[in-house]
């Protein structure tokens, strides 16, 4: 059994966070000021403009999909004014099944002073303090390619515990694969990165990482891995879920990880 | 004005015959991973106040739009406005590549530290530290000397265009942008979907009959780009918050962009974020993204931007100092701290378009002498690595 928190209409989650998320690349450098200022998570976002067919609905979908994530409690949407995203419309398709969601957007806010004032007086005014809940059900990532026996044990042990188990193992870079399990409201993730890639993590869900004993980089990067390959399936199930009910992974703790924003086509 | 006019500049001479207008320490992450980490320790080492760094998304990937990544980072990483560079990775091949490379397009201090041989994300952290104390004094001891006019490689950008920015900033730009250019200067007109639908008038203005036709053959195979996805980009564009700006048609605000550039005569064509060789007037085929021109600007040489901007931007350079420009004054008002200088008063009828041109003139020589831009004081150093295919490819 788990202890979580609920968080409102995001459901369950094993971390209570507040996300900043900049609508476009132009108001990424508030939204850090603010994260800061309130202890709050944000990513330095690239795009948000100048973005056509197929990644307009496809960047909004995923912003979506990352401001209600059930380890999130409440979100904060900055924007700048003029953008092909805009952040009206992006917070509405976010507030209409989250509603614990506020907008602030620079050029209506006397500038980069007025918007800093009126973003931290959002971000605290929505501010949680959500209460512990039992969560029963947990959806469990894994990115990469374990050992198949490794993964048989591990998904048997899932299974039997009634918790989901979601895979992604398109890319080699664990934080392309990390965007499939953020839509897929995975609480928690095993990262088993390519032996040429290093451990990484997310803001909003703790990433457990396990090192490729056969990979050099990995060799030298094992004090930064929460475990190696070889490890058995009881390990790190048993590690996974005391991530789950509060302990720091060590990506976690070192703050390490960006969110990467899926893009189909090139920007104009 | 003439080419013998005294330069009224000041910067820092490169070994290669660029100059900066800034001298910074520059840590250059070639991985997301260590985004976090050379941001903690720009904000905590003593030299702050000269240490920049970047933010991005690449995690290493090689793929179709490896030239285009290679080119930017190596091009970043020797930009004249920065003293040294301190590269950061993981410890692979392709990135001791942008290493080399950007080793082979200048001659200054650039140290290559990485996880693989630091052991960990905290010896890296603590390396990282020593290396910027270590060159501090080195890039410290680089003292501003009076320069020529030749040192100006003069960016040109819009953002957040509306109906002024055609009749206000953007013609005052062009008429400083010909003064540098007729003093010896380099100016770089950029946005490919910025002059669709203006191309035959700069083609007209080209030194020869090949940039003429370069300048049309780089809208054209835009205009595929952009088709090749199915989308029709005169649809697309202007964009929504140009709309709400008063702008009607992708070629109003074409005509209206073009007139950054002033009315020199175009010396050559650069594809995007690929170095001028010679002074004069260039254009370079970047996307209209922001950001992702900036960075191509930064990419090759430019040491200093002028951003025209009809609805308020924020945004600035790790790397060059950025002038916003308001094109009208009501946006100046309500803005005023992304603000450098308006050139509503235009519109105002309170000065004339020569007397606008010539208060930007004297901003640009203000800044590359060391006065701060709005976004500088406001910390923006906004990067992005502009991709041609998409990252889920």
């Amino acid at each position: 059994m788990i202890t979580g928190y609920a968080n409102n209409s995001r459901g369950v989650g094993v971390r209570s966070l507040q996300l900043i998320l900049p609508s476009v690349v132009c108001s990424t450098h508030l939204s850090k000021k603010v994260a800061e200022e309130v202890g709050a998570i944000t990513f330095s976002h690239q795009h948000g403009c100048a973005i056509i067919g197929p990644d307009v609905a496809g960047v909004n979908d995923f912003f979506v999909a990352l401001a209600g994530h059930p380890n999130i409690h409440s979100t904060l949407v900055l924007g700048l004014g003029c953008e092909t995203l805009q952040g009206n419309e992006l917070t509405e398709s976010i507030a209409v099944k989250f509603p614990e969601t506020k907008y602030v957007v620079i050029q209506e806010s006397a500038g980069m002073t007025g918007a800093l004032e009126l973003s931290v007086e959002a971000a605290r005014q929505l501010r949680v303090d959500a209460p512990h809940a039992p969560l029963d059900h947990l959806v469990i990532g894994v990115e990469g390619n374990p050992e198949a026996g490794l993964l048989d044990g591990f998904a048997d042990l899932v299974a039997k515990a009634g918790h989901t188990l979601v895979l992604s193992n398109d890319f080699k870079e664990p934080s392309r694969n990390f965007a499939k399990l953020i839509r897929e409201r995975t609480h928690v993730i095993a990262s088993f990165p390519d032996a040429n890639q290093p451990p990484t993590g997310l803001p909003l869900i703790p990433v457990v990482t396990i090192a490729n004993t056969q990979s050099l980089l990995h060799q030298a990067l094992v004090d930064d891995f929460d475990c190696r390959s070889g490890t058995s399936a009881e390990h790190l199930f048993e590690r996974l879920l005391a991530v789950a009910n509060g302990e720091a992974s060590k990506s976690e703790a070192k703050k390490i990880g960006e969110i990467v924003v899926p893009r189909m086509v090139r920007s104009v | 004005m003439s080419g013998s006019e005294p330069s009224l500049l000041t910067g820092y001479p490169r070994k290669n015959g660029r100059w900066g207008f800034r001298n910074y320490i520059l840590i250059l992450p070639l991985h997301n991973v260590l985004n976090q980490l050379a941001e903690e320790v720009r904000l905590n080492h003593p030299a702050q106040s000269v240490i920049t760094s970047v933010a991005h998304d690449w995690s290493g990937e090689i793929d179709s739009d490896w030239d285009r990544i290679h080119r930017v980072f190596s091009g970043f990483a020797v930009n004249p406005n920065v003293g040294a560079t301190i590269v950061i990775g993981v410890g692979s091949a392709a990135e001791e590549e942008i290493v080399e490379a950007a080793r082979a397009k200048r001659e200054m201090p650039i140290a290559y530290l990485t996880l693989r041989d630091s052991g960990g994300f905290d010896n890296l952290r603590q390396r990282l530290m020593e290396s910027v104390s270590e060159v501090f004094p080195l890039v410290a001891s680089i003292k501003r000397e009076s320069a020529p006019w030749s040192a100006i490689v003069l960016g040109l950008e819009c953002g957040g265009s509306d109906a002024y920015s055609g009749i206000t900033a953007n013609p005052a730009l062009g008429v400083a942008s010909d003064k540098f250019v007729e003093l010896g200067g380099t100016s770089i007109l950029a946005e490919t979907m910025e002059i669709l639908g203006a191309e035959h008038l700069l083609a007209a203005r080209a030194k020869t009959p090949e940039v003429g036709q370069a300048i049309i053959d780089v809208v054209a195979r835009y205009e595929r780009s952009i088709t090749y996805e199915g989308i029709d980009i005169r649809g697309a564009q202007p964009s929504r918050g140009n709309i709400e700006g008063g702008l009607t048609t992708l070629e109003e605000k074409s005509l209206g962009a073009a007139k950054k550039a002033g009315n020199a005569p175009f010396t050559g064509v650069l594809d995007y974020a690929y170095l001028p060789t010679e002074p004069g007037l260039y254009f370079m085929d970047t996307p209209g993204h922001d950001i992702e021109q900036l960075t191509g600007f930064a990419a090759a040489d430019v040491n200093i931007t002028v951003f025209t901007t009809g609805r308020g931007t924020p945004t600035g350079s790790a790397v060059i100092p950025t002038i916003k420009a308001a094109t009208n004054t009501e946006m100046a008002t309500a803005l005023p701290d992304l603000i450098d200088l308006n050139a509503g008063t235009i519109a105002d009828g309170t000065e004339t378009l020569a007397e606008v041109g010539a208060r930007i003139f004297n901003e640009i020589i203000e800044v590359a002498n060391g006065k701060l831009t709005a976004a500088e004081k406001g910390g923006h150093r906004e990067f992005n690595l502009s991709r041609l295919y998409g990252s889920t490819q």
